[in-house]
């Protein structure tokens, strides 16, 4: 068998590209056998793994044998070695492990990233999925983060309701890749956000260290105001706005902006930020809604989202 | 074994859920590149023309699709990178782009590095944005900007256990505006708001400075930004600005002379600091930030015309001011993994806004000056929130999670204003509100038999004392999945409810349904051929008290109440065919249809002129729909020609207070894709 290996490893050093083939595994007492030998079989997925991120560890030649080249994420290749192949002789074959061992693998190195620090809790590793559900060491799709597929065709694998919002009339530009999901959302989980309360928004990328991801973009929005619509800082743009695509003009939850107002401002005691007898204020007795000019709120009150100037949102 | 499933789901990728026909998915060139010294070299560019035909209301075409006729560089893939990772100057250069030359939705993103020294990231992107004028604010507020955002990020010694990090981002938007402003008369209900020019002129800029450490296995972060917005967007006189102009009748307001300046310059310092580790058996991480916003802005704006009775009038205001907002937020998160099948995680998050500033206000209407107001305001938001999570593995094939989160919110606000040279005339009001929430999550997620797996989880809150009469006070949402995974064939479906009751009263009771369905199927039988389709339905109804005046002659307060449906049925269709190994043909269609509450006319023939107002404004049923096809032939390996067309049809079956936007589109593009 071993003398079958050996053949095997000295007819296949010819495929490897621009790398000298090694024609035996060097056996350390940890078990590591080094990239070497694991090309000779794998010729695949070594000729372009230079292109590959994971290829710095091996290229600096200074990372410990556990942290580097194939066995780093496999685990020791002896046993597979002597084995002459074969799944269930790789500590590691992804393949293989459940989830949580493949993440814990990955964190092994990655757990130091800061976009990463709250994969324990995100709600993709409470529901199994764990880094290889979307990224693609050795056949990835991009480059700069071995996704396996383009980033919105990942997600709405999943998520289909929100491929649904994305092809809606009024949506953000995902579809047509001006954005990308993680420009708002942050797949690996997040802190809490800042705005609204309970576990909606959940696993948000927070903007500007710890805002609302949409004024990233829509700066104009984040103020400091003296006037602020407190519901807009408090509860976020979720309370008018259908974030990933809605049916209605300007990502609306109605399709008439009067409703959206008025389903707040109703008077109602027990709401707002004044004292719960007087409730989110109600419209003036002047505002008849039979003429036309009051049923379209935001032609006056056109700084909606908050004021310098005026209390009422006019200027 | 879950997780070879999601590996065999995840990349053969059966199908591209392609919602635009262009750029074109294949490239061209050897997959492997070609070697030029040390280095590996691969590119594929996509050059063509793209045309659009369009029918209808052009304005919402642009708003919802907007592409236009022109040559672009559709799209293009760069890669060099180094064969044994030591380069000269880089190891590796990454650069795509998307639809440079005049599409609407153009990109480019660029990543230089070489190992253990520096890695350079840079992400460039521009929106042509139309709005072709909302049409419930009378087909106002047009904007036809342009956005553009790009981000530049340096890490020295990226592998090392000190990195330093620089970035620089920024956006600006641009673009001529119809906006509008409420002249002539003082009363702002007597007033109406009538078309102004605006010339869009906004910018962001930040700049970033930090560094990582390594340090006793512990990575510490610390980063400062600067950044800062300006806006100083000139407003014009719009001709013909008038209250008959907009539709108002017994109403001779008529703007003719206009200018306003509305200067906004603000600075936003921060600084983002945290600690992290993560040990065999437990895991810390915290994060602590600090940022000092502050705006200065004024406005100045004259006004000339005919007031609503015919005579002539002028307006002036002029505002001063300043607003500040501190914000700092801090988290602590712990991790403990006791045993391998066993995790439990414990957060607890703070932060504090207090956004304040004054703000003086004078007005001149014909030369009277109505004096000087001058306002602050104060809005304090604090939130404290602890939660726990913990998940256990039973078995390889079935696990459970639990979680409960509690969370404190404390707003208070200062409403303050006097009338300088008025006795007495200061006013202070001081509230508060306090609201808790109460959350529990539980979940399992097993895999009964091989390559099928299933998720549920249930969520059910409680809050005292929401902000808003629509915010969430008693809600629950079940979520469930199951999924089917072969190689060859998946399928999967879902659903998802949430419901929300916030009924403090009678007058205000509020509550919304929502109910998601969805069923994927994807199949690829042979290497030549692919089929994938979808469908997903959007179930929502809403029930809200509302209040508000009307009526034929005197208004009177009218208590009544919001009903809103929507059924959304959304589906999506492709094949891909390979013929003969040499062209590629893809055809796809997708479809959104809002069906509404099933009514058959808008005000379902109520003929009191409120309550038809109302029951109009229940639902907004309309379709919208793509047809796709492309092909694409290679004619060598390093040349393919490529076509393709897409129509799209908007159809509202009501429109809203009976203006209809309906449009369709032909558009298309060819091009030529190529690697040198």
């Amino acid at each position: 068998m071993r003398i079958l290996l050996l053949l095997l490893l000295l007819s296949s050093a010819a495929v490897a590209q621009n790398q000298a083939a090694t024609p035996a595994a060097i056996t350390t007492g940890s078990g590591f056998v080094g990239s070497n030998a694991c090309k000779t079989c794998h010729a695949d997925m070594w000729m372009n793994f230079n292109k590959n991120p994971h290829y710095k560890s091996i290229a600096s030649g200074k990372d410990p044998e556990d942290k580097t080249g194939c066995e780093g994420c496999h685990g020791p290749a002896a046993k597979h070695v002597a084995a002459g192949g074969g799944k269930t002789t790789i500590p590691r074959a992804f393949s293989l492990l459940t989830p949580k061992q493949a993440l814990d693998t990955c964190l092994g190195c990655h757990a130091r990233d800061l976009a990463r620090s709250n994969i324990q809790r995100s709600e993709h590793t409470k529901n199994d999925v764990a880094c290889v559900s979307c990224h693609s060491i050795h056949h990835s799709t991009t480059p700069k983060y071995l996704l396996a597929k383009k980033q919105n065709e990942l997600c709405y694998t999943c998520h289909a309701t929100v491929r649904a919002q994305f092809s809606m009339p009024s949506k953000h530009r995902v579809n047509e890749g001006f954005m990308q999901c993680s420009d708002c959302h942050n797949p690996h989980g997040s802190f809490d956000a800042t705005w609204k309360m309970g576990q909606k928004p959940r696993m948000m990328e927070q903007a500007l260290n710890t805002e609302s991801p949409c004024i990233k973009c829509h700066t104009d929005k984040r103020g400091p105001f003296v006037f602020e619509h407190a519901p807009v800082r408090v509860e976020g743009c979720e309370t008018c706005h259908s974030p990933h695509g809605s049916m209605n003009a300007k990502l609306l939850r109605r399709p008439v902006v009067f409703t959206v107002c008025l389903e707040c401002h109703n008077g109602a005691p027990g709401f707002g930020t004044r004292d719960a007898t007087q409730g989110v204020p109600l419209q003036t007795s002047k505002h008849n809604m039979l003429d036309p000019k009051f049923q379209k709120c935001t032609t006056c009150h056109v700084q909606v989202h908050g004021s310098n100037s005026d209390p009422y949102f006019l200027r | 074994m879950t997780t070879r499933l999601w590996i065999i789901f995840a990349a053969i990728g059966t199908l591209a859920a392609q919602q635009v026909v262009a750029p074109t998915p294949e490239t061209v060139g050897a997959a492997r590149g070609e070697n030029y010294g040390n280095y590996n070299i691969t590119n594929s560019f996509e050059f063509g023309y793209r045309w659009s035909l369009v029918g209808g209301n052009e304005g919402e075409y642009r708003s919802a699709v907007n592409y236009r006729n022109g040559l672009r560089l559709l799209g293009s893939s760069f890669s060099i990178d180094s064969k044994d990772g030591h380069g000269h100057y880089f190891d590796q250069i990454l650069l795509n782009t998307m639809g440079l030359g005049n599409d609407p939705y153009q990109s480019a993103t660029l990543r230089i590095q070489k190992n253990g020294l520096y890695r350079y990231d840079m992400n460039w992107r521009s929106n042509d944005y139309f709005n072709p004028g909302l049409t419930v604010a009378g087909g106002l507020h047009r904007m036809d900007t342009e956005r553009r955002l790009q981000d530049h990020d340096l890490t020295l010694f990226p592998q090392g256990k000190f990195r330093v990090r620089a970035g620089y981002s920024r956006n600006v938007q641009d673009g001529p505006t119809l906006a509008t402003s409420l002249e002539l008369d003082n009363n702002s209900t007597n007033s109406s708001g009538l078309p102004v020019f605006a010339d869009l002129r906004r910018e962001w800029n930040e700049y970033r400075l930090g560094a990582d450490a390594d340090v006793a296995g512990f990575k510490l972060t610390l980063l400062h930004r600067w950044d800062f917005f300006k806006e100083d967007t000139p407003y014009s006189a719009f001709p013909g600005s008038s209250a008959a102009f907009i539709g108002i009748p017994n109403d001779l307001t008529a703007l003719q002379q206009f200018a306003k300046s509305v200067p906004v310059h603000g600075r936003n310092p921060g600084w983002l600091a945290t600690l992290m580790t993560n040990r065999q058996r437990w895991a810390v991480n915290a994060r602590f930030s600090y940022t000092d916003g502050h705006n200065n802005f004024a406005l100045s704006e004259s006004a000339g015309g005919i007031s609503r009775f015919g005579g002539a009038a002028t307006r002036q205001i002029a505002v001063t001011g300043d607003a500040d907002r501190p914000m700092i937020a801090g988290d602590f998160n712990f991790t403990a993994q006791p045993t391998s099948r066993l995790t439990v995680v414990n957060n607890t998050s703070v932060n504090n806004v207090r956004i304040s500033g004054p703000s003086s206000y004078t007005d001149v209407q014909n030369g009277f000056n109505t004096g000087q107001t001058i306002y602050f305001r104060y809005l304090g938001i604090r939130t404290v929130t602890n939660s726990t999570d913990a998940n256990f593995r039973v078995k390889d094939w079935v696990s459970f999670y639990a979680g409960y989160r509690y969370t404190n919110r404390l707003v208070r606000s200062i409403e303050e204003f006097s009338l300088p040279g008025t006795a007495s005339s200061a006013v202070s009001d001081t509230y508060e509100n306090t609201n808790m929430l109460h959350s529990g999550t539980v979940g399992v997620r097993f895999r009964p038999v091989k390559n099928l797996t299933a998720n549920l989880e249930a969520e059910i809150a409680r809050a005292d004392h929401p902000l808003t009469p629509v915010s969430d006070r008693n809600y629950h949402s079940i979520n469930g999945r199951i999924a089917y995974r072969t190689r060859k064939l998946q399928l999967s479906t879902s659903y998802k409810q949430v419901y929300n009751v916030n009924a403090p009263d009678a007058f205000s009771a509020y509550s919304s349904h929502s109910r998601n369905y969805s069923a994927n199927a994807s199949w690829a039988p042979k290497d030549w051929f692919a089929l994938d389709t979808s469908y997903m339905k959007l179930h929502l109804d809403t029930v809200g008290g509302i209040a508000y005046f009307a009526g034929s002659g005197r208004a009177t307060l009218q208590r009544n109440v919001s009903l809103y449906t929507s059924n959304v049925h959304a589906g999506n269709f492709g094949a891909h065919f390979m013929l003969a190994k040499r062209a590629d043909l893809y055809t796809g269609y997708t479809i959104t249809r809002d069906t509404g509450d099933g009514r058959a006319t808008a005000s379902q023939g109520v003929a009191d002129p409120v309550n038809a107002l109302f029951v109009s404004a229940q639902t907004f049923p309309l379709s919208y729909q793509s047809p796709l096809a492309r092909l694409s032939v290679r004619i060598t390996p390093k040349l393919r020609w490529n076509a393709g067309w897409q129509f799209y049809n908007y159809h509202e079956d009501f429109g809203i207070f009976g203006y209809y936007q309906n449009f369709h589109a032909h558009t298309g593009y060819t091009s030529l894709s190529w690697a040198f």
